[in-house]
């Protein structure tokens, strides 16, 4: 792999690993700015390596325009966003969630990008494998969304057998896949770069060096299939949805959400992603232990949305959403689900705490069931026999 | 603290890109896309001098690749038929620096011009050329923003009255090839792009240094600049020109001296690339130096890395499935459970 870095607060330590680790062909370029570390990536990625490039939000907004020239030359490429509070520089060494709709829409044109958040220090593993999977498999430039809390927290992880780890296979091109008008054989004798593979829409990924396979990319809009530059209006209107519809078929490939509803009778669900599912599954076991019933269910693919995640929406008849912005994922919720999700928003640069959302939790629940809710002990109320820490 | 990075064996020019089985001609390098450049542009004249150039190189063709940003020369890589990626404006040499890091196998090229180069991808040129990364810039300078139609450039003399600068305008301009000295660049050259032989002869010079190679390209716009290298190409030229050799007698400043475009000090380098008087209309401020002002070896970025890896690899043992498995289990580990 090929990493394009520019040192930012919270993600340069990513760039400091993995300039540790050339012993596995991991070439790493500290670039002069943030463009030149993800044209680095690009490049590298037209060369047939997975171009990687971290940053944090305000590297995002330079890198935009070359995620949009990824996303049409439809190139392997993974994108760390470690967000921070913003906007500008805002706060560097602190934690937000304030970056989905940048990661989301922050291009000029239709430009859909997979989004991926991990949910906690040991799962930032995990997430990245998974990022680099989509980015790999659907030829895409794929968004792995963490943040400050995540970036500088901890927590034990377990450690996974090497072999278990999942195959992915760049399936490079090595021929022809096309049957010019001059073939005399009816066999493939030419080779076009938009060609699609017809369950990932995904493009041959040809590198250099490859004999009979040249070709010309580039951020104009390609012709379908043989992918020369084309301002045909109806091409233009079938790459556009063609972009959307790669992105979207990803969704086949996910697994199913996992609710978190042991008794089975929530009326409330929590939904977040990222960061906030420590904070969320431990106001939601306190809302439990109190007595109440409340359902959980934490998302790490923000684009496309899990395929069943509409209709686990509608099981509930409250869907409270926490998180570290003004309501990002909310909006994306009602976009998509026409969900009237309730905004629990905190953006303070800190963690959420468990204690505070369980009391907003305990409120909702008691507003869908129709009761009074005191979460007493497990709420803001210390229990009777709490002794404060002694001033030193 | 700096440690030394050791000095690897120097490499040569396209060595570890694989040669051509044979002979290969023109035509091949020729794709089969229309070529869209006004009626009259220099384009045409350097994309057939590089067209038919290449098959003299001897590389493999799918070896070679174009990459070039945003402007009127920037087409230039769909004209070709090698790999290639017209890019975003000015992010050519960083793109190119990702593939010539990411292989040592290709023939890097990069093609932009005055505005892509040295005002929007300022940035990124001058590092390249700095790191040293293997590639070879083909700088198209018409002195004028042609595909945005008619604005004065980072090149464009003082006074220059365009669209956007109607009372003149006012930047004082870049010389490229001073600039390149500037940052310390190992190969630096200028030609024409209506001197098919003298540009060829660059070209050669160019791709075969390892390292970046930056070849600035006096070219013709008829649409928005016509006729601004005129004096440099009519029947006078050799008047308003002083063609560079190894050893050509140079005066300045009072000083003459021999030409060596291989001296390790650039200061002479840097006085002949000030002849000419390039910040204003050419041709009036005595003759303008055209040929290879620097060539000097120094070892490339990419070749420096790729080294570091291979050094990493050397130096731990068992399979990659092994040593992903010792990485991940260092640090502080436990058992859970049985």
């Amino acid at each position: 792999m090929s990493l394009g870095s520019y040192p930012i607060t919270p993600a340069t330590d990513i760039l400091h690993e993995l300039s540790k680790h050339k012993s596995f062909g991991v070439t790493t370029l500290q670039a002069e700015d943030e463009i030149a570390g993800v044209g680095a990536a690009i490049g590298a990625a037209f060369a047939g390596s997975l171009g990687v490039t971290t940053t944090s939000g305000p590297g995002i907004a330079l890198k935009s325009e070359a995620i949009g020239l990824a996303v049409m030359t439809e190139l392997p490429l993974l994108i760390v966003d470690v967000q921070r509070g913003g906007p500008s520089t805002g706060l560097p060494t602190k934690t937000e969630q304030a970056d989905l709709l940048q990661a989301m829409y922050g291009r000029n044109g239709e430009a859909p990008v997979p989004i991926v958040a991990p949910q906690s220090p040991g799962d930032c593993f995990a997430a990245a494998v998974e990022a680099a999977r989509i980015a790999i498999t659907y030829r895409t430039p794929v968004m792995l969304l963490s943040d400050g809390y995540l970036a500088n927290g901890s927590e034990p992880w377990m450690i996974p057998d090497v072999d278990d780890l999942p195959l992915i296979d760049p399936a490079f091109a090595t021929g022809p896949n096309h049957v010019s008008k001059k073939s005399e054989d009816g066999e493939p004798d030419e080779f076009w770069p938009y060609l699609r593979d017809e369950e990932t829409l995904a493009r041959p990924w040809a590198v250099p060096g490859t004999a009979g396979l040249e070709h010309r990319i580039g951020g104009l809009e390609k012709g379908d299939g043989h992918g020369n530059i084309s301002y045909d209006p109806a091409n233009h209107d079938f790459m556009v949805r063609t972009r959307q519809a790669k992105i979207q078929a990803i969704a086949k490939s996910l697994p199913p959400l996992e609710v978190d509803d042991p008794s089975g009778e929530a009326k409330v669900l929590v939904i977040g992603w990222g960061s906030t599912y420590g904070p969320i599954g431990a106001a939601c076991r306190r809302v439990r232990r109190a007595g109440y019933h409340v359902a959980q269910v934490h998302l790490r693919h923000l684009n496309p949305f899990p395929r069943d995640l509409g209709e686990i929406l509608a099981r509930y008849d409250k869907v409270l959403v926490p998180e570290m912005n003004l309501g990002q994922l909310s909006k994306l919720l009602r976009a998509e689900y026409l969900v009237d999700g309730i905004g629990y928003n905190h953006v303070r640069g800190l963690p959420l705490k468990a204690a505070e959302l369980a009391e907003a939790i305990g409120q909702l629940v008691g507003q869908a069931e129709g009761i009074d809710v005191d979460l007493g002990e497990h709420g803001l109320n210390p229990p009777a026999d709490h002794e404060e820490a002694p001033l030193s | 603290m700096s440690i030394d990075i050791g000095t690897p064996s120097l490499r040569t020019g396209t060595e570890l890109v694989p040669a051509a089985d044979g002979p290969q001609t023109g035509k091949e390098f020729t794709s089969d896309q229309e070529v869209r450049w006004c009626p009259g542009c220099g384009d045409y004249a350097v994309l057939k001098a590089v067209q038919s150039f290449l098959p003299d190189l001897g590389l493999r063709r799918e070896n070679i690749v174009f990459v070039s940003g945003i402007g009127c020369s920037s087409r230039f890589p769909y004209y070709l038929d090698t790999y290639g990626m017209h890019s975003i404006h000015g992010r050519a040499p960083s793109i190119a620096t990702g593939i010539a890091t990411a292989r040592a196998d290709l023939n890097v090229w990069v093609v932009t011009g005055d505005g892509d180069a040295l005002s929007i991808g300022g940035n990124h040129l001058i590092h390249a050329l700095r790191r040293n990364v293997n590639m070879t810039i083909l700088l198209f300078n018409n002195r004028i923003y042609g595909l945005t139609k008619g604005q004065y450039s980072p090149t464009s003399e003082v006074g220059k009255v365009t669209k956007t600068s109607p009372m003149g305008s006012l930047d004082h301009p870049f010389n490229p090839i001073s600039l390149a000295l500037g940052a310390e660049a190992t190969f630096v050259a200028r030609t024409i792009d209506s001197d098919r032989k003298h540009l060829t002869a660059v070209l050669s010079a160019a791709a075969a240094h390892r390292g970046t190679s930056l070849v600035e390209i006096y070219q013709n716009c008829p649409i928005f600049n016509d006729g601004a290298f005129d004096a440099i190409k009519g029947p006078e030229a050799d008047t308003h020109l002083l063609r560079l050799e190894p050893g050509t007698e140079v005066t300045a400043g009072g000083r003459t001296w021999a030409h060596d475009p291989t001296a390790a000090d650039p200061a002479d380098q840097f006085a002949v690339s000030r002849l000419g008087d390039t910040a204003g209309p050419l041709g009036l401020g005595g003759p303008i130096p055209i040929g290879i002002f620097r060539q000097v070896e120094r070892p490339t970025y990419d070749d420096l890395a790729r080294a570091q890896v291979d050094q990493s690899k050397a130096a731990v043992e068992g399979t990659p499935t092994e040593r992903l498995t010792r990485l991940i289990n260092a640090g502080d580990t436990w058992n859970v459970g049985g």
